[in-house]
């Protein structure tokens, strides 16, 4: 993923090679003869096996169940095609998780993003005393969640926390995070970003270590600013990194969880019910597996279009 | 890291066999010890959700059974929280991972039952001639069926109305009556909002459908047809009664007073209203009386304990109980069901039972406890801890204040709590009862359909 | 546009100096190449000059204004790297428009300045495409169309051919030289390689170990080197240096190695034991029988014009000569090697002294 864009340069024959390996697998074909087949058969065997139990049964499974109505005990009792989604895509309760969702992801991709850019933009830099700070800004990635969660909590906590005495201090009024639904999807979004920082940060100052020093000076000669640079150097050069980190941040988020479990349970009032925790309450608390598998299917489409959407957009500015 | 990763690779193989035979060991140790039980007994695996002291309460409570006897051995195991065991449970059933007798929770009811999947203890009582008229009735209605008990109440708590005594006397505040009327507690949370000059907010009510639930069982009103399912399978539910209206606007009128606050519903709704109550800066809560510790422990002034209030110009029905009961699974030998209930049978005993009592804060069910010496040294030290036990007591059990034998609870209550929130927000109270009246058939209807060709 | 380097030193710590004393005047419009091996401070040098390294002591004067704490932009001159520095994510047209871009020139004159200069390096037919997919010449041209687009007087090159293969850099070579003189440029240029420095420049600076050797025109460094490093470094093959003595009985007499060959000056020898360097060009060969040998051939190398001879001195030095034409050696062969009229001097530190005329040596 942290392709040097030296590698990417220094690649201008690839096409040949391509065309060639292309024609070898045409002339060796699609019709292997009995033994060939056998020995492939015994070499995809194992993978096969592994992804057809773990991957492939699952997930038609989760489809299966998603076109039923399950009883009592999660058995699919009676077909009713596609109805589960159309109900779900027609409940305002729904469509408002499905709003939250958004705004937390993409809340959570753009300030990871823009915070991990800044701070690895100054760690960069050659400065005295950098490598305490290269620390600092990495050491949530060592974090787990329920350890960030906790931390966060306390930070939270009306009463004690150290915002309320902060704010006590101050002689502002009392915010209560995680019980009001206006500040609770901002206290949530606070210590994902915080959460995912260090990984970000690790990966975009890699990035952006692997960027040729000439280029920088070659623009300070020609007269650009820091700032001029980071636009029109930095952030192009790197972008194949952005473009992963965003990618993984925003499905991250997507996936969003233990945070959501720990700290506020879906609530106050659904301010915060993501779909996944959506998910796993209705299959997991009201044991509703026909409605949770729909919703998993509908989750695993969103992403779906998500990542390809940022293929399609981003893949014209990263290839370079 | 490189060093380490240099490390694992020139010593791979040694390292995964190291690692391997670790996790066998500890899978082993404690696989072994979760089914052991000493010779010549048979083990009953019990599942439930008890944590913190109530678990050491319950440890304790098995050992002595295992003690007094040497046929079985119950082995207790934690689940987690009340709503992923119930899942745990349902989707263990017939393997050999299944519990012999589990715990599950009030709400769960109706599921345990529709899903076939345990042996109503009424079985039991019967062969065993068991004598059950000690054992709260309101308790044991809860969780029968047509005259047939399916699981026995295990522990159980009632919503209560709690006050501050001290704070009362202090603004020379006539206490609300041991079984109040909605004015009664509206006259005492104004009165104090005012003579505090507004120093202290007068009342709150969470923000949570058990106590809606309850409150239409103190008025005698079902929230669902075929006698809150206690007849027949429910078929139509009623959120937008005159009853709940009437709660709703007792709600609207404290909150208009300005006495009333409103802390939100969840965990830190019930953390919040505490804090506040203890710190003196609120009245009077409802909530259950498994607080009650906590609420005498910590607290500087004099706790007050009523009834959980009535609408006006009829008298209490009673209040149904919250909390969880035990349960047989219909997977295991006979053998095995019977010496589940024998645990049940010696949980209930009267010494049990105060003992629970004074450990968790859970009340008493049976009747004879309240003469045991651990609730009597309990009263004598918190003479207002009678208060739940006596309004449990005094409760007689009808179709109404026997909980709501409906599936799908959880989310009946999520749409009861929206519909709450509306209205605490300002919103008019006939339109969110019906737009949850609604959600809540629709769902219904769709729980009958799937349960349909099973059932 | 002159650039003038007063003392200058460079200490990355203490212990490490990578320059010292180095003082040069660059004239106006001239090409100045700095010359020396891998590691002299060649590049740190044009570094400093730059602007991207500080420098610890002395000065740096551009048009008699000492730029010492100027930023590099402030400096008004442009640099070519020996990478290049081409934003692989941008076309060659946007590449030669970075900086006037950043800059923020007006939209019109960057379009002319960018046209001319990719016009210039004949480049304009690949305006749109992306570095990766043009040749190395290509590339060097696009950074060559940075520095003419910059319209700034002074350019500063760092081994801008060294990535290039033999036949390009010739090429690539012209290209510069002729651009340099067409824009007027004040070029200085950085280099490992005695052949662009003498085919390019106005003026040399070698540099060696911390320390200027020389400065001068290719003339004047090719026939008087300061020292032996000077002149072993330019000329291929390698220039011959041997130790040699004044005759005991004749001080005009010079004897090199132990006996093999008697050069009679035309004044006394300027030492007692001294070195004496020889272009391989310089030396006769004849064959001789053993008797008259005073060398026996180790290998030959044609070269289709001229033939290098490797030989070893009786005295055990090994000496090379160049002969035109085909010559045809057995190996062992016994010769008789004898030295020309040029000879240059070198004391035993290797200072050149003396005359280096060729009217020292008599005919």
């Amino acid at each position: 993923m942290l392709k040097s864009p030296a590698t990417h340069s220094s690649t201008a024959p690839v096409t040949s090679d391509k065309a060639k390996s292309k024609a070898e697998r045409s002339e060796s074909g699609f019709w292997l003869n009995a033994k060939d087949k056998y020995y492939a058969w015994i070499f995809l065997g194992p993978s096969l096996l592994i992804l057809g139990v773990f991957i492939f049964y699952p997930m038609f499974r989760t489809l299966y169940l998603s076109l039923f109505l399950t009883n009592t005990v999660g058995k699919p009792t009676v077909f009713v095609g596609l109805s589960n989604y159309i109900n779900l895509l027609t409940s305002a309760d729904y469509l408002s998780s499905l709003g939250v969702t958004m705004v937390y992801v993409l809340a959570v991709t753009v300030i990871t993003i823009a915070l991990g850019l800044i701070l690895a933009n100054y760690a960069s830099k050659q400065l005295a005393g950098i490598g305490i700070f290269r620390t600092l800004f990495s050491a949530t990635m060592g974090v787990s969640v329920s350890v960030a969660a906790i931390f966060w909590l306390f930070i939270f906590n009306p009463s004690t926390g150290f915002l309320a005495l902060v704010s006590n201090w101050l002689h502002l009024p009392q915010i209560n995070w995680l019980t009001d639904p206006g500040w609770a999807m901002l206290a949530v979004i606070i210590t994902t970003v915080w959460m995912n920082l260090g990984f970000t940060f690790l990966i975009l100052l890699g990035a952006m270590q692997s960027v040729p020093t000439t280029l920088y000076e070659a623009a300070s000669i020609e007269g650009a600013t820091p700032r001029y640079q980071l636009f029109h150097i930095t952030i192009p050069m790197i972008s194949p990194t952005l473009f992963f980190v965003s990618i993984i941040t925003l499905i991250e988020g997507f996936k969003s969880f233990g945070l959501i479990d720990l700290m506020t349970k879906g609530g106050p009032t659904n301010a915060t019910n993501m779909l996944v925790y959506r998910i796993y309450k209705d299959a997991f608390y009201s044991g509703n597996y026909a409605q949770a598998s729909a919703e998993s299917l509908i989750l695993t489409v969103i992403i779906a279009i998500f990542t390809l959407i940022q293929f399609k957009v981003l893949e014209k500015r990263v290839n370079y | 890291m490189k060093k380490v990763m240099a490390f694992l690779k020139a010593h791979l193989l040694p390292v995964i066999a190291i690692v391997v035979v670790v996790i066998g060991a500890v899978v082993y140790t404690s696989a072994h010890k979760q089914t052991s039980a000493k010779a010549g007994r048979t083990p009953i695996v019990f599942w439930h959700e008890m944590g913190g002291p109530a678990e050491v309460a319950l440890d304790q409570m098995v050992d002595k059974f295992n003690k007094s006897q040497s046929k079985y051995e119950v082995i207790p195991q934690y689940q987690g929280a009340y709503d992923e065991a119930v899942q745990k449970i349902i989707q263990s059933h017939g393997s050999n991972a299944s519990p012999a007798l589990f715990q599950s929770f009030d709400i769960s009811t109706a599921q345990m039952m529709h899903s076939k999947y345990t042996t109503p203890v009424q079985k039991f009582i019967d062969e065993d001639n068991y004598n059950v008229s000690d054992i709260s009735p309101v308790a044991r209605s809860f969780y029968s069926n047509k005259g047939k008990q399916l699981a026995m109440p295990f522990n159980t708590s009632q919503p209560v109305l709690y006050y501050n005594a001290s704070l009362l006397k202090k603004y020379h505040i006539t206490p609300p009556a041991k079984s109040p009327s909605y004015s009664d507690v509206t006259r005492v949370a104004e009165q104090l909002y005012k003579r505090s000059h507004h120093k202290v907010k007068g009342m709150t009510m969470e923000i949570y459908g058990w106590l809606m639930e309850e409150a239409l069982a103190n008025a005698k009103t079902s929230l669902v047809n075929h006698g809150d399912g206690h007849v027949g399978n429910p078929t139509k539910i009623n959120l937008n009664n005159p009853t709940t209206v009437n709660y709703l606007k007792w709600i609207r009128t404290n909150i208009k007073s300005g006495d009333f606050v409103n802390y939100g519903s969840g965990a830190s709704a019930e953390t919040n209203e505490i804090a506040a109550f203890l710190a003196g800066k609120l009245g009077i809560f409802v909530q259950s009386s498994a607080y009650i510790g906590q609420l005498t422990t910590d607290n500087p002034n004099k706790l007050g304990i009523s009834y959980f209030p009535h609408p006006d110009g009829q008298k209490a029905n009673g209040v149904g109980i919250g909390g969880a009961a035990l349960w047989i699974s219909n997977d295991k030998p006979t053998k095995v069901q019977k010496g589940a209930f024998e645990f049940i049978k010696y949980a209930e005993r009267p010494d049990s039972q105060a003992n629970w009592q004074k450990a968790t804060g859970y009340l008493a069910l049976n009747s004879k406890s309240q003469s045991q010496p651990a609730l009597k040294s309990l009263y004598a030290k918190q003479p207002e801890a009678r208060v739940p036990g006596e309004q449990l007591a005094a409760a007689k059990p009808n179709d109404t204040n026997s909980g709501i034998l409906m599936e799908g609870m959880q989310l009946t209550r999520e749409m009861e709590e929206t519909a709450m929130e509306t209205v605490y927000d300002g919103g008019s109270i006939p339109k969110a009862l019906s737009n949850a009246s609604q959600g809540m058939n629709t769902n219904l209807k769709t729980t009958n359909r799937a349960n349909n060709d099973y059932q | 546009m002159s650039i003038s380097l007063r003392n200058v030193r460079k200490d990355y710590d203490q212990q490490t100096k990578v320059l010292e004393k180095v003082s040069a005047e660059v004239q106006t419009g001239e090409f100045f190449v700095i010359v020396g091996p891998s590691g002299c401070g060649k590049s740190t040098l044009l570094r400093m000059i730059a602007g991207l390294t500080p420098i610890t002591d002395g000065e740096v004067r551009i048009n008699d204004r000492v730029v010492n704490e100027l930023p590099p932009k402030a400096r008004k001159l442009t640099m070519v790297f020996q990478n290049y520095a081409l934003y692989p994510f941008l076309s060659v047209w946007d590449n030669v428009a970075f900086g006037l871009k950043a800059r923020k020139l007006s939209q019109s004159d960057v379009q002319n300045r960018v046209n001319n200069a990719l016009k210039m390096v004949n480049l304009t037919d690949f305006k749109n495409r992306k570095p990766r997919e043009l040749s190395g010449g290509q590339r060097q041209r696009v950074a060559l169309a940075r520095a003419v687009a910059s319209d700034a007087d002074i350019c500063l090159m760092d081994e801008p051919l060294s990535n290039l293969d033999a036949q390009l850099r010739i090429r690539m070579r012209q290209e510069i030289y002729n651009l340099q003189r067409k824009l007027g440029l004040t070029l200085i240029y950085v280099t490992h390689d005695q052949v662009e420095a003498m085919t390019m420049a106005d003026h040399i600076m070698v540099l060696n170990d911390q320390h200027v050797q020389q400065i001068g025109t290719p003339a004047e460094i090719y026939q008087h080197p300061a020292n032996e490093f000077v002149a072993q470094f330019f000329g291929t093959p390698q220039i011959n240096i041997l130790p040699a003595k004044r005759s005991a009985e004749n001080s005009h007499l010079l004897t090199v190695g132990s006996n093999d060959m008697q050069v009679a000056l035309n004044e006394e020898v300027p030492a007692d034991q001294l070195r004496i360097g020889v272009r391989p060009d310089e030396l006769t060969i004849s064959r001789a029988d053993s008797v008259d040998s005073n060398a026996v051939v180790k290998n030959t190398e044609f070269l289709g014009n001229e033939t290098i001879v490797y030989a070893t001195l009786n005295s055990g030095d090994n000496v090379r000569a160049v002969l035109p034409g085909q010559v045809n050696f057995r190996g062992y062969e016994p010769i008789k090697v004898q030295v020309g009229s040029h000879l240059l001097f070198f004391n035993n530190d290797g200072e050149r002294i003396g005359l280096t005329k060729e009217e020292a040596v008599h005919a």
